[in-house]
């Protein structure tokens, strides 16, 4: 029995994680289309990427964009989060609905809006206009990231602030916004991710000027299969994986490095004669 | 004649229901009074509007003559301890304590030696660099003291501060604060729920009930000579008996449980005026048979409550309960269900009015 269960969880790992590895080997295959195995190996496909600026300017655009998106998301994202988490006012649980609105609609009838409405506003292919819809797609998964952690918020900290003599403002930037910088950051990390990863919308009003990466590895895929694509997609998997290994790893540096600070001291006390 | 700090009839209403109704009080420099009162008695909300975090609908708050009511918190130079202490997590304890002088823009390294200075004092010398969550209840608690202390406020507040602590750590820190401030001479108020506390750590008490001050006395005061019979049952144990005035000459009342009872000499008994009798359970003994030269009752025991050192017996006489505090050596004499004897000296019997 226990065997039996321990058989099936090794089967659902490796068929979950079996698609991410397998991009790996393919992006440094030789053979002229994705295939897997590959036949043989090389890094041309890695120098294909680095050097042909129909990669490298959808993965320039990706980052202005996805950086552009978690700036306008976070200036509209923190205060309507206070005001509906702290706030009582005519209109808020309209309010509430309409910012998780994007949640609900499916990104195909979003993008056939924007692709009509931007293009009145004549924003269609540009990166100001992909932003601008990306935020809308952000704004959601920001808001419901940094409310959780404002509605944890231990309020008499800021009470105690301003018992000390701290103005409200000072209050804000020494006590609120330190203890809210965790939660702040990974919601802006949330919507950074969101863009960079957003392909529906991108596809419909991204055009050739602006055009993200996920688009441009869609229309290849669908033009020619380049293995550039693995190429890409194993970048990305790199990155992601020391995002989320990076933390952890420094915080044990760092306490490793305040133990070999404090180590000296304590060895001079017991060398005392 | 207005004190340090003075309360001139304070309200609070909040649309159709009156949290505090025409509170007034004066507090003298470097005094200790404590806020004494059950759950909305509206003895927080007080602290609040002292505070400023609450505004009070009508009245006036001084502080050494000055109005405050008009002040925002942050300007009022007031430390408040709070019930769960609210140290700031991202700081360290000394950084904690340097904040109101960070605030006041004083410079870092003379900030954060009298912030040290200011730990030594609550007895954290090797702590500062500790975070609030590396610390205990107790310790939390002593640096968000050293915090509210350090700026030398003209009042320290202290909201229910020892709640969350087990008994033994917070008798030693009713003793801690105390001490400490004794030490600094700091005007303190002090808002609990927990009589003891009150007993103990106060220069006075404000008994609050019902958004009112029921009575401002020191200790011993309120133990011995409540002016209400909410004050009487709140405060310590007691018996309280309804009781009708027959004769203020010869201090007797008519009760339907005690029958005649003489009273000590008070100035509050009017004939055919309605009172309540209060007589402490530690005043009555308990004897098998009556004691001559004293008001006797028999009473039907019903529970023995035994603490070790003392007991208290609870029982019934004429349908009133009674309850009794007696020695834990002579609590072996009797059991539940004995009828025994119990009495009292007329001077134990405290008349108040209503």
């Amino acid at each position: 029995m226990n065997r039996l269960l321990i058989t099936l969880g090794i089967i659902a790992v490796v068929f979950v994680v079996a698609p991410l590895v397998i991009v790996v080997p393919m992006s440094f295959s030789n053979a002229r289309s994705l295939q897997f195995p590959p036949p043989g190996y090389w890094l041309g496909y890695y120098q294909a990427y680095f050097t042909d600026m129909g990669w490298l300017r959808p993965t320039f655009n990706s980052i202005i964009i996805a950086a552009g998106t978690t700036v306008l998301t976070m200036i509209l994202v923190v205060p309507a989060t206070f005001a509906l988490v702290r706030h009582r006012f005519a209109g808020k649980s309209f309010a509430d609905v309409m910012l998780l609105m994007p949640l609900a609609v499916p990104h195909i009838v979003m993008a056939i809006g924007y692709y009509s409405y931007l293009g009145k506003l004549g924003l269609v292919q540009t990166h100001l206009g992909v932003i601008l819809a990306h935020t809308c797609l952000s704004v959601p998964i920001a808001f419901l990231v940094l409310s959780a952690n404002l509605k944890g918020f231990d309020r008499t900290l800021e009470r105690a602030a301003i018992s000390l003599g701290a103005s409200p403002v000072r209050t804000f930037i020494h006590v609120t916004l330190p203890i809210l910088k965790p939660g702040l950051i990974i919601s802006a990390l949330f919507a950074f991710i969101q863009s960079f990863d957003e392909t529906v919308v991108a596809i419909f009003i991204s055009g050739r000027d602006a055009a993200t990466l996920p688009r441009k590895m869609f229309d290849s895929i669908r033009q020619e299969a380049d293995p550039v694509i693995a190429v890409v997609s194993t970048l990305l998997f790199v990155l992601v994986l020391i995002g989320i290994v990076a933390p952890p790893l420094w915080k044990a540096i760092r306490v490793r490095m305040a133990a070999i600070k404090t180590a000296p001291a304590l060895s001079t006390i017991e060398n005392r004669p | 004649m207005t004190s340090y700090l003075q309360l001139n009839g304070i309200s609070k209403i909040y649309g159709d229901f009156t949290a505090l109704s025409k509170v007034d009080l004066g507090v003298e420099k470097g005094e200790f009074v404590t806020f004494l009162g059950p759950s909305g008695s509206g003895k927080t909300t007080t602290l609040m509007i002292i505070a400023g975090f609450e505004k009070a609908t009508t009245g006036d708050v001084l502080v050494d003559g000055q109005s405050i009511a008009a002040m925002a918190p942050h300007e009022r130079n007031i430390g408040i301890v709070f019930q769960n202490y609210g140290l700031f997590p991202h700081k360290t304890a000394r950084e904690n304590v340097y904040f109101p002088l960070q605030m006041r823009d004083q410079a870092k390294v003379q900030g954060l030696r009298k912030a040290s200075e200011m730990l030594d004092l609550v007895g954290l010398k090797d702590l500062g660099d500790r975070y609030p969550k590396e610390m205990s209840g107790g310790q939390q608690q002593r640096v968000a003291l050293a915090r509210a202390l350090v700026f030398e406020p003209s009042l320290l507040l202290l909201d229910e501060p020892l709640g969350a602590l087990d008994k033994n750590l917070r008798e030693q820190m009713q003793i801690e604060i105390k001490r400490i401030q004794r030490t600094l001479g700091v005007t303190t108020i002090f808002v609990t729920h927990d009589q003891t506390e009150a007993m103990s750590m106060s220069d006075r008490i404000v008994v609050f009930e019902a958004g009112r001050i029921q009575q401002v006395a020191t200790p011993l005061d309120i133990y011995h000579r409540p002016e209400a019979r909410f004050v009487a049952g709140f405060i310590g144990e007691s018996n309280l008996i309804d009781a009708v005035v027959l004769d203020p000459a010869t201090r007797t009342a008519a009760s339907t449980a005690l029958g005649v009872v003489e009273f000590a000499p008070t100035e509050k008994a009017i004939q055919g005026k309605p009172v309540t009798l209060m007589i402490r359970p530690e005043h009555i003994r308990l004897s098998r048979k009556p004691i001559d030269g004293r008001r006797n009752a028999r009473m039907k025991v019903e529970t023995i409550v035994n603490y070790g050192d003392n007991a208290l017996v609870i029982g019934n006489v004429g349908g009133q309960s009674m309850r009794v505090r007696v020695l834990g050596a002579d609590v072996v004499i009797i059991k539940e269900g004995d009828e025994c004897s119990i009495s009292w000296l007329p001077e134990s019997v405290y008349l108040i009015a209503g």
